[in-house]
């Protein structure tokens, strides 16, 4: 186990470093001046030469690129992940005041994936092409290709215009006042939920369906057990791996699409400020934001596969 | 006081006046009967509290997205003057009332000689700045001086505005002058030591910081609000400063300023949902919403921008031949283009100089103009005779047109597009790029046609002159030259006459509309609203949203 797990750090450190590098070079190459940003249009229209040259030294961006990389992973080492060269903040201030509400609409939106996505699936499975199954399919479709931001922009101006409400507009952390918080995360938590929920359902009908054709189910029938648990002992645990898989994947998709879903219900989580520091060129956030979201999909790739030992006393790892 | 104080003859001080009402032996009787005003009057301009205001409460205030560093001298945007103006003053200021009239600030007085090369300004005594320091005609000085010779690095954009400027001399630690090397319009000055982007900053600050405050989120002013806390891209919290040398102001003990990007419907959720009380720069959508809304007031003004649209006479020879701009110019249905954008941003029609500016030709005058008719037809046709002269009668093709991705222009392009082919047969690729990268390709000149917005300090025409159409203007990314136009911009820019200067000004217009360093596509015109709980602010009467922001004199009824 120590072996394996060993394996997947040094594998960990390499994807990183890969993703750390790739996004370090994409950042120089495109197009674009942060100096637009900073000085606005007619500053940026009456620099001179020589104050661009000044400029850049003093944001650290004309050292050549091999030093700025090696830089950044110093700053990585040393936990302090670099300064938004605009105004100064640190991109660890950023991460700490801002991650717990993303990180929050993320376990929100797996938690409902899993309560709406599982039941749903089961249905399906259990009573496969019936009516029942049949909305289900219908609307766990529907819930894959409806773009999450639009779903949020919908419920946003509904709840605006029906009964003039609209969630907090600044942070407010749950341990700072739990309802109000509440209400930043609930909005994207259940958009970015539901259309994982989709694809839990989907995932759960098609294994389920697979194994309640197995003999130990059909054994387990035949002893006379109950129907709920014929599904919940016996055929539900196996079906399980891949709806795990899945969520793993998904996460990764929750994340990416937070980034949309922020913004479109406003909430000042991650997602939104990479949203910004991409319009701003603020490529200090940009890279570590990039990097932190890597590091958070390839740790929950390996929890995943570390669970499979868990859920499945066949798999050994060594 | 700014029309006497302005004035070379009444130029008689307190001091002043008192001496000579005690050399004759007059008493303080007659003196109260003498005509011209004295310092009381000048003090009567300053702000004040409207007497029927209630004190305290907290203003939620909305406004563009964060800064993106906190030099307010280099910055060209609402970003930074939104949220930090209340924490400063300026040497003078726009009225509150009117975002017109310039008023006494730190300068309690002024005074212009009558060859309008020196301006002397008499300093408020007993100012205090945020850190408890002392406010005194050195730190005027080193704000101006910084303003007029940035330090390298630093670039201002008001630092033409100053440069007639040859000393700035500290008479008394509460007089100061501005020594100019050449004349300039009053109102031109005027304006420009009433810019709100002008704060005085403490000398000290500037020292210790050598020059460059980008980074410095607290430097101490002299303003009503005093920070207290910000959560960069959410809130800026301000409180009242309570050692404010305008006794009585300001009027709400607390200022939370939000970021919201403009025209966004978040922006709009926010003022439609009670979460802020006051909304600048809403979308026309919500604009429109909250003025059907009870107990709301939405108003429109002026805005201190072009929507421009580019032609490079450097890159393609078809462009430098005055007749094809001009033909252009022409094709362009303004009025439909104003249509075209009217949920998203609120737009005018106008000319080369603001249309709402006193010397620029009036809007029914403009609107008999070819190119500004409702009817386009007669501007077509013309538009296609000098296409034809030009030896372009078959259009033009393959044009690099250059689109800032923002919603509004990427609208415009398309019926841009669609317009030039449909009059005149010129044919261009829509190339969408990011504000950034336009502002790189247009002032590298990578571009055929190019379309944004630029924005000017102040509404004079001279400023415009000089940044949009000047030789080496920093915004003429259209790389035009008319030697005619330029010496005549030069005098405009000499002339301190008002009538001479408008009918300069007239003839100005005249030589652009027939050789159009950029085609005009609008002007812009910003949306506020606001809960009527909020009181003592209306900006339907300002120019852009740069000069009044101080938000001393509002209070919640």
């Amino acid at each position: 186990m120590r072996k394996y797990l060993a394996r997947r750090a040094v594998y960990a450190v390499v994807t990183l470093l890969g993703v750390s590098l790739s996004i370090f070079v994409i950042l120089r190459v495109l197009p674009g001046d942060p100096l637009v940003a900073i000085l606005g249009v007619e500053g940026h229209a009456r620099m001179t030469k020589e104050d661009r040259v000044r400029i850049m030294a003093d944001l650290g961006l004309s050292a050549p690129l091999p030093v700025q990389y090696a830089r950044w992973l110093r700053d990585i080492g040393a936990g302090q992940l670099g300064k938004s060269f605009f105004r100064g903040d640190t991109v660890a201030e950023l991460i700490a005041h801002r991650g717990p509400i993303t990180a929050e609409i993320a376990v929100l939106a797996l938690i409902v994936s899993w309560i709406v996505g599982l039941p749903v699936g089961i249905l399906s499975a259990f009573k496969p092409n019936s009516m029942p199954d049949g909305v289900a399919r219908t609307l766990s479709v529907l819930f894959i290709a409806i773009p999450g931001f639009w779903l949020g922009m919908l419920i946003v101006l509904a709840l605006l215009f029906w009964f003039g409400w609209k969630s907090p507009i600044i942070i407010v952390h749950v341990w700072q006042d739990p309802w109000q918080n509440l209400q930043i995360v609930m909005g994207p938590g259940i958009v970015l939920g539901l259309a994982q929920g989709a694809y839990i359902a989907r995932m759960s009908r098609s294994c389920l369906l697979e194994v309640i054709s197995e003999d130990f189910v059909r054994t387990a029938r035949a002893k006379g057990l109950r129907e709920g648990l014929v599904v919940m002992r016996h055929a539900l645990p196996n079906a399980l791996l891949p709806v795990i898989t899945i969520s793993g994947v998904l996460l990764g998709f929750v994340l990416g699409g937070s980034v949309a879903v922020e913004t479109a219900f406003g909430v000042p989580g991650l997602g939104r400020s990479l949203v910004t520091a991409v319009i701003e060129r603020d490529i200090i956030v940009v890279q570590n934001l990039v990097l932190l979201y890597a590091v958070i999909f390839v740790v929950v790739n390996v929890l995943v596969d570390l669970s499979y030992a868990w859920l499945d006393p066949r798999i050994r790892y060594s | 006081m700014s029309d006497h104080a302005s004035d070379p003859k009444p130029t008689v001080d307190r001091r002043t006046f008192l001496k000579r009402v005690g050399a004759a032996g007059a008493g303080a009787a007659i003196a109260a009967r003498l005509p011209f005003p004295g310092p009381a009057a000048a003090q009567d301009a300053t702000v004040r509290p409207d007497p029927a205001a209630k004190r305290g409460g907290t203003l939620r205030y909305a406004v563009h997205n964060a800064p993106a560093h906190f030099d307010v001298h280099q910055s060209g945007t609402v970003a930074n003057i939104g949220p930090q103006s209340p924490m400063y003053d300026t040497l003078l200021r726009r009225s509150p009332k009117d975002g017109q009239t310039i008023i006494p600030d730190l300068a309690q007085r002024w005074e212009i000689s009558p060859d309008n090369k020196k301006y002397t300004f008499h300093l408020r005594k007993g100012v205090k700045f945020h850190d408890g320091a002392d406010f005194t005609a050195d730190d005027v000085k080193a704000t101006y001086d910084r303003i007029k010779n940035p330090p390298k690095g630093v670039v201002i954009p008001r630092t033409p505005l100053f440069a007639t400027v040859s000393d700035i001399v500290v008479v008394n630690p509460h007089t100061i002058e501005f020594r100019m090397s050449e004349p300039r319009p009053k109102a031109y000055m005027l304006g420009a030591f009433a810019s709100g982007w002008n704060i005085i900053v403490r000398k000290k600050t500037l020292d210790d910081n050598q020059g460059n405050l980008r980074q410095v989120m607290n430097y101490p002013g002299t303003g009503p609000f005093r920070h207290v806390s910000r959560k960069d891209k959410e809130i800026w919290i301000m409180e009242r400063n309570p050692d404010y040398w305008n006794k009585g102001l300001p009027l709400v003990d607390k200022l939370e300023i939000y970021h919201f990007l403009p025209f966004t419907p978040e922006l709009g959720a926010a003022m439609l949902s009670g979460r802020v009380d006051y909304a600048r720069l809403l979308d026309p959508v919500t604009w429109r919403k909250a003025k059907e809304m009870p107990g709301v007031t939405a108003a429109n003004f002026n805005q201190s921008v072009i929507q421009a649209f580019w032609t490079n006479t450097q890159k393609n020879k078809a462009l430098a031949d005055p007749k094809v701009r001009r033909a252009i110019h022409l094709a362009m249905d303004r009025h439909t283009l104003v249509e075209v954008v009217k949920d998203t941003a609120p737009m005018q029609v106008g000319g080369f100089v603001y249309p709402f500016h006193e010397m620029s030709t009036p809007r029914a005058e403009l609107e008999k103009k070819l190119g500004y008719q409702r009817d386009i037809k007669p501007a077509v046709q013309e538009a296609r005779r000098l296409m034809k002269e030009a030896g372009y009668a078959g259009g033009l093709k393959n044009l690099d047109f250059v689109v800032r991705d923002i919603p509004t222009f990427k609208l415009w392009a398309v019926a841009i597009q669609a317009m030039l082919k449909e009059h005149l047969n010129i044919e261009s690729n829509l190339r969408v790029v990011q504000t950034s990268v336009w502002f790189d390709e247009a002032q590298a000149g990578s571009f055929d046609l190019a379309i944004s917005a630029i924005v000017s300090t102040l509404m004079d025409p001279s400023d415009i002159f000089s940044a949009w159409y000047g030789k080496d203007g920093p915004q003429n990314y259209s790389r035009w030259t008319n030697p005619v136009f330029h010496d005549l911009a030069s005098q405009i820019e000499r002339e301190v006459d008002d009538a001479k200067r408008r009918t300069m000004v007239r003839k100005a217009e005249d030589i652009l509309e027939n050789d159009p360093p950029l085609i005009p596509v609008a002007y812009e015109q910003i949306y506020d609203a606001w809960y009527n709980k909020v009181k003592g602010q209306n900006p339907s009467t300002f120019f852009g949203i740069y000069d009044v922001v101080r938000w001393d004199n509002v209070w919640l009824g």
